[in-house]
């Protein structure tokens, strides 16, 4: 005999939770990882986030905020688990990228891979800023209220990183600065 | 916007639809071009950052948020438990303190006044032979003088009780007696329901209730000595004022 579903009742916060991780666990997993430099980490991240959402569920109120808002929840896990354990969280400066298993895709050793090795070089307060515009869709107003610094200096960073980006790959550097004209 | 602003703002929002920004990549082919440049570059860029997510994630994070959430339940549920009892306890006694209220002397003769309401207009004072008759018909023989001023006398069915039915007229103002012969009054108690000034007066072979609707008990204190009288032939102490306050525990005989 065929067996029917068990129907479960589920409360509209739980289903409020699951659709919101459904829909935006894996962003949040990538700015993690660009923020930490660590899978294991980027995923501990992940779920504290989405924890922590899950506590505070009522203070979301509309859909098209969720993922800024939990990204912004993310940046302070980020903050806090860097003030708690410093010494343990480590710039993806020393990273050796190509032992993270976040690097295992067919495009390790192609331009994604180099772009990627790039980026994990970039000092934190030129990748923090570059990932919320570039994975979240941050403006420079929203980064800069995120961040307490002015747009202006946003902008600065932004262009700053994308400069570096470029030299990094050896791609051509002058195109983004302003000396760059032709 | 000259070529300089437009390439600084490009480096730092190249995806910007602003409406200056367009304008000049429309009449400078340098610019456009940069601007192509950079949108195949945010390409790129878009597409390196997108890492592979680690499989199974969303499950996980659900995994972790449904135990937490079973944990927070287990541990509050001693705690329900009690609530729910404690909940349940008041509406018990609630339910039963509203079944005892409903069938007290006090709130039994306030619902008899609307039937009885034409009596309070009544000033023709009655015979004192028409109020111990009134009073016979209860099985009630009166052993002291009938006060004077009483307009009114029947003996009627006070909710399920048996009672005389009085109206005194004390300086001009009716007050309402009912007489309840055989009930147990505990003590003096002074209420006020429903526009109803009252006190309930023990008796040693029933219960006295007084009422006025115009909003003093100044009366009482007279009425129930001079009824106490007339039904029991002297006056007990406890029958004495009681002006001030809701109720007063028993008074020493």
């Amino acid at each position: 005999m065929r067996r029917l579903p068990v129907l479960r009742r589920v409360s509209p916060r739980q289903r409020q939770f699951e659709s919101l991780t459904r829909a935006h666990a894996g962003d949040l997993y990538r700015f993690a990882f660009w923020l930490c430099g660590q899978s294991a980490l980027a995923e501990d991240l992940v779920q504290e986030t989405l924890l922590r959402a899950w506590r505070n569920m009522d203070s979301l109120r509309e859909a098209a905020a969720a993922k800024p808002w939990l990204m912004t929840i993310l940046r302070r896990e980020h903050a806090r688990l860097y003030e708690r354990k410093r010494l343990d969280t480590i710039e993806l400066d020393d990273v050796r990228v190509a032992d993270d298993g976040a690097w295992a895709s067919p495009e390790r050793h192609g331009q994604a891979a180099d772009i990627r090795a790039a980026m994990s070089q970039l000092p934190l307060k030129y990748r923090e800023p570059l990932a919320m515009q570039v994975l979240g869709g941050f403006s420079c107003e929203e980064i800069a209220a995120e961040l307490g610094e002015k747009p202006g200096a946003v902008a600065t960073q932004l262009f700053r990183a994308r400069q570096k980006l470029k030299t990094l790959l050896q791609d051509d550097p002058m195109e983004a600065t302003d000396h760059g004209l032709s | 916007m000259d070529c300089l602003e437009f390439r600084r703002r490009l480096g730092a929002e190249p995806r910007s639809q602003a409406a200056d920004m367009l304008a000049h990549r429309l009449e400078c082919a340098a610019c456009q071009a940069a601007w192509q440049r950079a949108q195949q570059f945010e390409d790129r860029l878009e597409g390196a950052l997108k890492i592979d997510v680690p499989e199974g994630l969303t499950e996980r994070a659900l995994l972790a948020q449904s135990t937490l959430q079973r944990q927070r339940w287990r541990r509050r549920q001693p705690w329900l438990a009690v609530a729910a009892s404690l909940i349940l306890a008041m509406g018990v006694g609630g339910y039963a303190w509203q079944q005892h209220d409903a069938h007290s002397l006090p709130a039994l003769s306030v619902a008899h006044m609307p039937e009885e309401i034409a009596s309070l207009d009544l000033i023709q004072p009655l015979t004192p032979h028409a109020v111990k008759m009134g009073f016979a018909g209860r099985g009630v023989a009166l052993r002291g003088p009938v006060p004077s001023g009483t307009t009114y006398v029947h003996d009627c069915m006070v909710g399920p009780y048996k009672a005389v039915h009085l109206v005194t007229r004390h300086d001009g103002e009716p007050v309402v007696v009912l007489y309840f012969p055989h009930r147990q009054v505990s003590h003096v108690r002074n209420f006020q329901r429903q526009g109803w000034v009252g006190r309930e007066v023990p008796m040693p072979h029933g219960g006295l209730v007084m009422l006025t609707d115009r909003g003093s008990s100044r009366p009482f204190s007279a009425v129930a000595s001079a009824w106490t009288q007339a039904i029991e032939g002297h006056v007990e102490a406890r029958t004495a004022s009681l002006d001030d306050g809701e109720s007063a525990a028993p008074k020493a005989p």
